[in-house]
């Protein structure tokens, strides 16, 4: 299942390209993480409650960045085992687009793959959870910058 | 056929079910009603992955968590026998088919979503599911094998890394060199390419198990949801456990529904019965509805090519067809023999096509384990025959009604050898062609079809003439074909001294109330009252044998050792009788519950001689026991043949391509019937699975194994708004083989209706000017309205 | 210590201490004992838990024991009347073999009953239509639908 989008960030594309290698402001945007630890310059372990559709579950997942290409792309893999609810894995590659003016674009585009439980329960929701999850991301995100700004 | 209140209460009496009391008043005790004094609460942990090595798994966290009593994976387990499969088929080549072990908990790779991986005992249901979320298993996920043709294909992924490959057998039945030769004469060719869909059985109750163990008399005991606790007792405790019969009780209570789907013997019941004696508490586990869908066998699932030769007057000369058959990721207990000896053999139909060949690839997947569901075999059989008849009748402008006609087998050729290795008893093909055609007004269709596509509807009309072969048997035979158990049933009739009459039967019920049926045949034989007669099943410290319930085989074989121990009952009684009325045995005559003296008024009433046996002064104790009590082993010396038309009209919306179903007429031929009420049940049952495959119901996994209609909400059960009322009645050629001369009918419906609705449904296409020759199920608005959009 | 509360079950008067993330279906199985309620799926489409709460029907899996407070509950065990005659519905589900295994039977027979009282002549298009959440395999639905209105009928006179 692939998603894809484009948001507008009012920071300058340094500023954000910071705040997506800062383990405490991904925590904080990431719906549902309760924690982000990073255990090098491109590997993080976390732990993310996530609900599908009837199924709530709590993923233990490690994310690991690719192909960096500071500070405008990487390609981030995740893969989260949630237990009796099956797992979830997926790819995202992401751009960072300088608008000038203290404006950035991110682009990304996602695949993402589900497995177990979620798969079987809740697979024709995991589109609308993984945008809803995304859209959820991005606010979060932009939030946080502007304290920050 | 007649259902309206009756006062007969013996055969052919539609005798209200006595078994609906508790039903209807929540009285029935199932599997999950019954808790035992400290019993523990089982979870499985089961492979998310359709395909994963399992490199470790860690459960110290679980088995630290509160309430927990244990925790099992293979490593406690390694050195319990395999789930073994009942039957062995041999391909072309005389080699055995493959047969991979088939773990209780998964050794070193899962191979199917589902796979159960850790077992998880605790206290109570929620603090097992809490600690199972705490086992950790590192999987390596591997490449999957799904797809049928593709796992077949050189360099594919293997479900069983020890195997050369993932075909499992490579069977043929029928004689190539003449079905060949037919087709090179033949005047037409009929070609269809066709897929079998798979469906999950999802009988309501979800599958459930306790097992329980006394350490002082070292006997086990396992509740089950069970048609077969015999069979799951020998299975078990033979080939898993090891645990002689002696020890090992095996009770399946009521039983909500089964389907085929309670038959087969399945690792958690192993594995409850084995924990239960390792930590000396009962063990329960009950299926959650997700995992009933990741661990039930499926059932179908073949891919089929068919060939169809005729000659230039319509008759057919041959038929052949090659099928591929999914065996998912390891066999279950029947899964080997149904696509070949309950599918190849019954291809001929009710046709006397003179030859017919028939080729079976059997392929393991990484799926749940196929095995028989509801008709098993033969509703892949029959609709592959019934849609290549159907679209060779379209293709050379013959009515299909008249096409079947001029195929069929006549009453005189019976009984009649198939070239498929079946022998038809007895049948009368063409009185239920003609009953259902009438009953239906087939020949009014064309007026109705004017008055759908004046309401904007397309209309359509389809026939299927099916015939099924129940009650499995002789043993002899199966034994040759690779079945590792006998097919037979053990009934034992005990008459008690006040002449009250209790009957064990190694027949399960699970919905088809034989505590009514089997108490009417007993009554009936002994002139007794049917409230006198009591039915006992489910139990093997009961029962003394049984082989169970599957294949539409209760009366016929269950029926039939209850009527051949009542006829062992009779037999004495005559003695006791010739005894106290001083008179040869040979004189005595048994009629409406009294043992007379031919000829004569003297009589002895069936009380007499119950209370004689057990009171026994006046006796002939120097040549006859006491006692009246008789166990008889019935063996069948064939197959029983049931067969049916059955005529479904269905109207097409145009623009959306809902199908709706405005009539069903079935007519069918069971033989002799017992209380037509419950086969009339029996029948609506089978024909809303088989619409419900035809219209709904499809179990579909993606390209990587991961199961996606694993619920509810989208596996598509048949809802009352989906299916019509239908119309239903029968025509009686009585079995020439048993004693009730009776034939079965739990899975007429499901193997019959699927091919009448598709092709009612490319009829309705056909005729609204779309050029359509197959539409594979289940024809869901979406697959019809894109088939009308391109042709 | 868990909130107490107070239902009417079958006309008897039960306080108890259900945990909060108790279901009604498991209240009523597993703590009252009273298994007529029978529990099919986890996604809450059968049906066979259905109960009546206040006279409406309610998949008791979709419902918190807790939610239960102060409600009078109508379980199959207690449809039949005191002296053991059944319910206008059961006989006609019996009359008309309105159920083959049972395990759906206690939903259908509550559910039909809430029907009745909504509509005392239900169509067979509206037994059907009312019957979308309930599930049974067995018998077709056929003499479901048979059975319910017959029993309206009978409820009706």
């Amino acid at each position: 299942m692939d998603i894809g989008g484009e948001h507008q960030i009012p920071a300058a594309r340094e500023a954000v390209w910071r705040a997506l290698n800062d383990a405490d402001i991904l925590r904080r945007a990431i719906p549902g993480c309760e924690a982000l630890e990073k255990i090098s310059a491109t590997e993080f372990n976390a732990r993310i409650t996530a609900k599908i559709g009837p199924v709530k579950a709590r993923f233990k997942a490690r994310i690991q960045l690719e192909d960096l290409d500071p500070p405008s792309s990487y390609t981030l893999t995740g893969e989260g085992q949630g237990g009796v609810a099956g797992f979830a894995k997926g790819a995202a590659k992401v751009r960072l687009v300088d608008q000038g003016e203290g404006a950035s674009v991110l682009k990304y585009e996602a695949e993402m793959r589900v497995g177990g439980k979620i798969a079987q329960v809740g697979s024709r929701l995991v589109r609308g959870a993984a945008r809803k999850t995304a859209a959820g991301f991005f606010a979060n995100f932009v939030a946080i910058l502007g304290e920050s700004a | 056929m007649n259902a309206n209140a009756t006062t007969n209460s013996g055969i052919g009496g539609s005798v209200r079910r006595r078994e609906d009391s508790r039903f209807l008043q929540g009285r029935g005790k199932y599997t999950d009603d019954i808790n035992i004094a400290g019993q523990t609460y089982a979870v499985f942990v089961r492979s998310p992955h359709a395909h994963a090595r399992i490199n470790g798994i860690d459960t110290a966290a679980a088995a630290a968590a509160e309430g927990v009593a244990a925790v099992f994976t293979a490593e406690h387990t390694k050195d319990i026998g395999g789930v073994p499969t009942g039957w062995q088929v041999h391909s072309k080549d005389g080699e055995p088919m493959a047969e991979p072990k088939h773990p209780v908990l998964a050794e070193g790779a899962a191979r199917h979503v589902g796979d159960p991986v850790a077992m998880v005992i605790a206290a109570t249901r929620r603090q097992a599911r809490d600690a199972a979320e705490l086992v950790t298993v590192d999987y390596d996920p591997q490449p999957a094998a799904v797809d049928m043709k593709a796992a077949l294909a050189d360099g594919a992924a293997k479900v069983h890394g020890d195997l050369p490959g993932n075909l499992c057998y490579d069977w043929e039945l029928g004689d190539k060199a003449a079905v060949d030769e037919a087709f090179a004469g033949a005047a037409h060719v009929t070609k269809l390419d066709l897929v079998n869909n798979r469906l999950i059985p999802n009988a309501v109750e979800p599958r459930c198990a306790i097992g329980d163990y006394d350490s002082v008399s070292g006997e086990h005991t396992l509740y089950t949801t069970s048609q077969n606790p015999h069979v799951i007792r020998l299975l078990m405790g033979a080939f898993v456990l090891s645990i002689p019969e002696h020890k090992l009780r095996v009770v399946a209570p009521d039983v909500g529904g089964g389907f085929g789907s309670k038959i087969f013997h399945y690792a958690e019941e192993a594995l409850v019965t084995w924990a239960a004696a390792q930590i000396k508490k009962p063990v329960k586990w009950t299926a959650e509805r997700s995992e009933s869908f990741m661990s039930d066998a499926h059932g179908r699932d073949h891919v089929t090519h068919a060939e169809l030769a005729l000659d230039a007057n319509g008759k057919f000369l041959a038929l052949r067809c090659s099928t591929l058959a999914n065996m998912g990721a390891y066999l279950s207990t029947f899964a080997p023999c149904i696509p070949t000896y309950l599918h190849g053999t019954l291809l001929a139909g009710q046709y006397a096509t003179p030859a017919i060949y028939c080729e079976v690839k059997a392929v393991f997947t990484n799926t749940v384990p196929v095995d028989a569901y509801r008709g098993a075999g033969r509703p892949e059989a029959t609709f592959i025959l019934e849609r290549i008849v159907d679209q060779a009748a379209a293709e050379t402008g013959v009515d299909p009604a008249e096409l079947r006609r001029r195929n069929m087998i006549q009453p005189e050729q019976f009984p009649y050898q198939t070239p498929v290795a079946l022998q038809y008893d007895t049948g009368n093909y063409e009185a239920t062609l003609d009953q259902a055609l009438k009953a239906a007004d087939y020949a009014g269709f064309e007026a109705r079809r004017k008055q759908s596509a004046a309401a904007g509807k397309l209309r359509g009309v389809g026939l299927s003439c099916y015939i099924e072969a129940c009650g499995i048997a002789p043993s002899n035979v199966v034994g040759s074909l690779g079945a590792r158990a006998g097919l037979y049933e053990a009934a034992t009739v005990r008459v008690n001294p006040t002449g009250s009459v209790v009957v064990f039967t190694g027949s399960h019920a699970h919905g088809q109330g034989h505590e009514t049926t089997f108490a009417q045949v007993v009554s009936d034989m002994l002139g007794i009252d049917y409230d006198a007669v009591e039915i006992v099943h489910g139990d093997t410290a009961k029962v003394p044998f049984g082989m169970g319930t599957y294949g539409s085989r209760s009366i016929a074989v269950g029926g039939a050792a209850i009527a051949k121990a009542v006829d062992k009952i009779i037999a004495k009684g005559k003695k006791i009788a010739a005894h106290l009325l001083e008179a040869g045995e040979g004189d005595i005559v048994f009629e409406n519950g009294a043992f007379k003296v031919a000829g004569t008024d003297r009589e002895k009433s069936f009380g007499d001689i119950a209370l004689t046996a057990y009171v026994p002064h006046q006796y002939p104790l120097e040549s006859l026991e006491p006692g009246l009590e008789e166990t008889a082993f019935y063996d069948p010396a064939n197959f029983t043949y049931p067969a049916g038309t059955y005529v479904c009209e269905v109207e097409v919306d145009p623009d959306t391509g809902q199908v709706t179903v405005a009539s069903f007429h079935a007519s069918d031929d069971f033989g002799n019937l017992i209380n037509p009420m419950i086969v009339e049940g029996q029948v609506h049952g089978g024909l809303a699975q088989g619409i419900g495959q035809a219209l709904l119901e499809n179990c579909v996994y993606d390209a990587e194994g991961q199961l996606l209609s694993g619920s509810y909400m989208d596996y598509c059960m048949p809802r009352a708004d989906d299916l019509p009322s239908f119309q239903v009645d029968t025509t009686v050629t009585a079995c020439t083989h048993n004693p009730l001369g009776v034939k079965g009918c739990g899975e007429a419906g499901a193997i019959g209706a699927p091919p009448a609705l598709i092709n009612a449904v490319v009829n309705a296409l056909n005729g609204g000017g779309h050029s359509i020759a197959h539409l594979d199920m289940p024809a869901t608005p979406q697959k019809v309205w894109a088939a009308m959009q391109s042709n | 210590m868990s909130e107490q509360i107070t239902v009417t079950v079958n006309g008897d008067t039960v306080s108890a201490r259900p945990a909060a993330n108790t279901l009604l279906s498991a209240f009523l199985r597993e703590e009252l004992g009273l298994t007529g309620a029978h529990v099919g799926c986890d996604t809450s489409q059968c049906g066979a838990c259905v109960v009546l709460v206040d006279g409406k029907s309610v998949k008791s899996c979709t419902m918190l024991a807790r939610q239960a407070d102060g409600a009078s509950l109508t379980t199959i065990e207690g449809l039949a009347g005191d002296g053991g005659e059944l319910h206008p519905m059961q006989e006609a589900f019996r009359d008309n073999h309105g159920l083959q295994c049972g395990f759906c039977t206690p939903g259908m027979v509550l559910s039909a009953v809430d029907l009745v009282s909504r509509n005392p002549d239900p169509s067979e298009g509206e037994v059907r239509r009312w019957l979308e959440g309930n599930i049974c395999r067995c018998t077709g639905y056929h003499n479901i639908v048979k059975s319910i209105r017959a029993a309206a009928k009978v409820m009706r006179a």
